[in-house]
């Protein structure tokens, strides 16, 4: 199979927009990530698309991708919505990657959106958690934060991980997402804030959950065979990994760690033909601190029941083995759930072509993505490399 | 009178208790003399759940299952639906046959006893009678009804004879005449009221007690009368008519500890006198408006009727946690739309929802729970048996929500009852092994349930949605 490459990204701003819909941040986004292609690129260009959101708030369940590729102008470009709750565009990233790869497409759009903050509390209440188990899960009064929190008790009880640990994610995050424009919570926090927080669903508290946000994120991959008319050096998406799991908790072979993620992981790098100790950095699903703890095992960054150290020595920060969420992550970048995963390739696109500014990594030249759905029930990993594509 | 004997008898009171003197607080007087404290219902209950709890303990008292039940009789004033037959789902959650014989008996507190009468008498087919009083009545907050209401519940497990020992009902009797005005609910109404009469009412109480009792064949002359209470004073003034002391109302009485429990008061009494081995015991329901039974229950050979009565408190609450747990200062549930679980897909899941109703996989015997679509640990679809967890387990992960953290279904609940806990509980299998199920877990403080913590399941409101309750398992620590 021949490879892709993502040659351009960009995003909107995540946070709360009321002037805003999710049309017009889908526009930002879109433009951010034409205008970021080295040469250029056309409209016209585009073969396909490829859309990830949970519905906007049920304001557009269906076709909700058309209803925002027609808004920036692809005009009858084939456009699919995909669905997959919280890695719903690190799916459609891997749809563009396979239309790719497969040879239908030469250039595709992967992107995602959410507007998140416009509801009322009420509704919201209703939206958050709509992706966890229904009728067992749900009905046994938890939402994501609960369910999460559920998994950061069995990993306390398992491994002895302790509240300060949990606590040093955010911290860590927030300080990175303080040197993002793009940031939904873009400030820092100390130890003693993330400690002393307001207990969201025990023993989570509210910095160790990342907030709801509006936002879109877009990324243009292409085929080998025309990656050449757009950059001289793009990102070669080395290693594509996803699994499914049962969708509730509950189910699931394991409470301290996410399957599907380390399932996703060993795929994405047998085919990349690297592992996590030739990693520059990496974006993780952080939507609670735990899952962050969780992914670094998942993904092999450390030992089983390591995390909550690994974090705390700060082996997953600036100067460490692997720096992790060098945009703030879910908790302070942001968190607009359609738009997580695609917004993750942002990130992994600015690291690699050096335009990432004061979160830059220094001769970055492999990074990993990684998006979850749900609590566990998908997920999906990419392995990027930078490659000289110029003729 | 010969007919069904009564050989098992179960109680439940819910453990939230608040004394007469949260209420002298928040009102500078109570209006219910005679009761020290009372029960109050917990933001997840209602009488067919304290129903549930009191039958799941008078089977067990009784060492049988639902399945032997030919006759199931449900006797409330404050059944959680005006219409419906709710014995569906009290025999569902007990297991009982669908072909049972069923009665529910309400309109006024006399149903228990009128309830027990009848199952005294029925042909019971070589099956059980189960007989259950349930009740948590409301009045207006600052009336005598409202300060006296309490809740309990009560069952009785009967049979033929068939068995040896028990206690027999020997004769009965009933006695009514028009008394308006005493106690009464009107049609579409929550609280029960009274015009509050005070002599009126007296009189109404005398005459139809003493006139049931003086319709007995013969005088009782009974060891304990285990007599309505409304009050922890009104039985006490028929004891002289009745010819006997103050005591043999008051070592069986529960009122002052429970308040009054409506359709289950005079049955919680014989409970308490059947446990402590009273010879003869003079039951007397009394129904306002106003009418009674009176039931003479010999009990030979003390001990005979296995007993298995939980009334005990586990929790004091101040009045405005009182008035928050009923509901009285709490605003209902959001609106908005998102997830939804239909009726009718619950309804297919009741036999999960009520009993724990898992599956064993045919393929590789693994436990599944719910019981539907490939096996969780082979993955296969070769087929399962259904298998009925006994309801004990064992929590593997668990949260705390705090408020405003719930789903919109629990919203009302919490504010309510507040914090709660959600757990991930392995519960065991009946003959080894586990399955893992989410459930919440009611009945106690949520920071005190801690991963490897043992639990049992208990029949609760899980939430209600197009006013329709739905009901199913919850879990509390194990004692």
């Amino acid at each position: 199979m021949r490879d892709a490459y993502v040659v351009g990204a960009g995003q909107s701003d995540f946070g709360s927009f009321p002037d805003e819909s999710y049309r017009s941040l889908f526009e930002t986004a879109f433009d951010a990530a034409v205008d970021s292609v080295a040469g250029g690129i056309d409209t016209d260009d585009f073969d396909e698309a490829v859309v990830g959101t949970l519905g906007v708030g049920g304001r557009q369940l269906g076709l909700s991708g058309p209803a925002v590729t027609e808004h920036v102008g692809l005009h009858g470009v084939p456009t699919t919505r995909v669905e997959n709750a919280c890695a719903a565009s690190g799916y459609a990233v891997r749809q563009a990657v396979q239309a790719v790869k497969s040879g239908m497409a030469d250039v595709v759009l992967a992107g995602g959106v959410e507007v998140m903050t416009d509801a009322s509390g009420d509704a919201t209440k209703y939206w958050l958690g709509v992706s966890g188990e229904t009728e067992w899960e749900r009905l046994s009064g938890t939402t994501f934060a609960g369910v999460y929190a559920q998994m950061a008790s069995a990993h306390m009880a398992e491994h002895g991980t302790t509240h300060e640990q949990l606590s040093h994610v955010a911290v860590k995050n927030h300080a990175h997402g303080a040197d993002n424009p793009h940031a939904h919570l873009g400030f820092t926090c100390s130890l003693e804030d993330a400690m002393d927080a307001p207990v969201v669903a025990d023993p989570l508290n509210l910095y160790h959950c990342c907030p709801t946000t509006d936002g879109a994120a877009t990324a243009i991959v292409v085929s080998e065979d025309v990656v050449d008319q757009y950059a001289d050096e793009a990102l070669r998406v080395a290693g594509v990994g996803a699994a499914s799991d049962r969708v509730g908790l509950f189910q699931r072979d394991s409470y301290v760690n996410v399957p599907a993620s380390a399932d996703a992981a060993a795929t994405a790098y047998e085919m990349a033909g690297f592992g996590p100790e030739d990693l520059d950095f990496a974006e993780v699903h952080d939507c609670f601190a735990i899952a962050e703890l969780m992914a670094y095992e998942d993904l092999g960054l450390c030992e089983p029941g390591e995390s909550g150290a690994f974090v705390a020595d700060g082996r997953s920060d600036y100067g460490g083995e692997v720096v992790v969420n060098t945009s703030g992550g879910l908790k302070s970048k942001g968190h607009p759930i359609g738009a997580t995963g695609a917004g993750q390739v942002v990130e992994a696109f600015k690291q690699l072509t050096g335009q990432a500014g004061e979160r830059q990594v220094e001769g970055a030249t492999r990074g990993l993505t990684h998006n979850v759905g749900g609590s566990g029930g998908a997920a999906v990993v990419h392995a990027f490399e930078r490659e000289e594509v110029g003729a | 009178m010969t007919g069904n004997s009564i050989r098992a008898v179960g109680a439940y009171a819910p453990r939230f208790r608040i004394t007469a003197e949260a209420f002298e607080e928040a009102w500078g007087q109570f209006h219910a003399s005679g009761i020290e404290e009372k029960a109050v219902p917990g933001a997840d209950e209602d009488a067919l759940t304290m129903a549930v709890a009191a039958a799941k303990h008078a089977l067990e008292a009784d060492g049988s299952d639902g399945d032997k039940v030919s006759h199931l009789a449900f006797a409330s004033t404050t059944p959680p639906l005006a219409e419906a037959d709710l014995t569906s789902r009290l025999g569902a959650a007990l297991g009982v046959p669908e072909t049972a014989t069923r009665r529910f008996h309400g309109g006024s507190t006399r149903a228990g006893t009128s309830a027990l009468v009848d199952a005294v008498a029925a042909d019971l087919d070589e099956g059980v009678a189960l007989v259950v009083a349930a009740d948590c009545p409301k009045g207006h907050l600052d009336d005598a009804v409202d300060h006296a209401a309490g809740a309990g519940a009560v069952a009785f497990v009967l049979d033929d004879g068939g068995r040896d020992g028990g206690a027999t009902v020997t004769e009965s009797a009933e006695y009514a005449t028009p008394y308006p005005g005493t106690r009464f609910r009107q049609a579409g109404a929550e609280r029960t009221e009274g015009l509050d009469v005070t002599t009126y009412d007296r009189a109404a109480f005398r005459e139809v007690v003493t006139g049931a009792v003086d319709a007995l064949d013969a005088d009782p002359e009974p060891d304990a009368v285990a007599i309505q209470a409304v009050d922890g004073k009104r039985p006490y003034r028929v004891a002289g008519a009745l010819g006997v002391d103050n005591a043999a109302i008051y070592e069986v009485a529960t009122v002052q500890d429970l308040g009054d429990t409506g359709a289950a008061s005079a049955p919680l009494s014989l409970a308490r006198a059947l446990a402590a081995g009273v010879e003869t015991t003079l039951v007397v329901g009394v129904g306002s408006g106003a009418g009674a039974d009176a039931l003479v229950v010999e009990h030979d050979d003390a001990g005979a009727v296995s007993a298995d009565l939980d009334l005990d408190g586990g929790a004091n609450l101040s009045y405005a946690e009182y008035l928050r747990q009923r509901g009285e200062v709490t605003s209902g549930p959001p609106d908005g739309g998102g997830a939804y679980v239909s009726v009718p897909s619950w309804k297919r899941s009741i036999p999960q929802r009520y009993r724990l109703e898992a599956a064993r996989c045919v393929s590789c015997g693994a436990l599944n729970f719910p019981p539907a679509g490939a096996c969780e640990s082979c993955n296969e679809r070769d087929g399962t048996e259904p298998v009925v967890l006994p309801g004990t387990g064992t929590v593997e992960a668990v949260t705390t929500i705090s408020q405003g953290g719930a789903p919109p279904e629990f919203a009302e609940q919490q504010s309510k009852s507040g914090d709660f806990a959600v757990a991930v509980v392995a519960f065991d299998g009946p003959d080894g092994g586990s399955v893992s199920v989410p459930v919440q877990v009611t009945d106690a403080d949520p920071g005190s349930v801690g991963v490897g913590d043992a639990v049992v399941a208990e029949f609760r409101r899980i939430y209600t949605q197009e006013g329709v309750t739905r009901y199913g398992c919850k879990v509390t620590p194990a004692e």
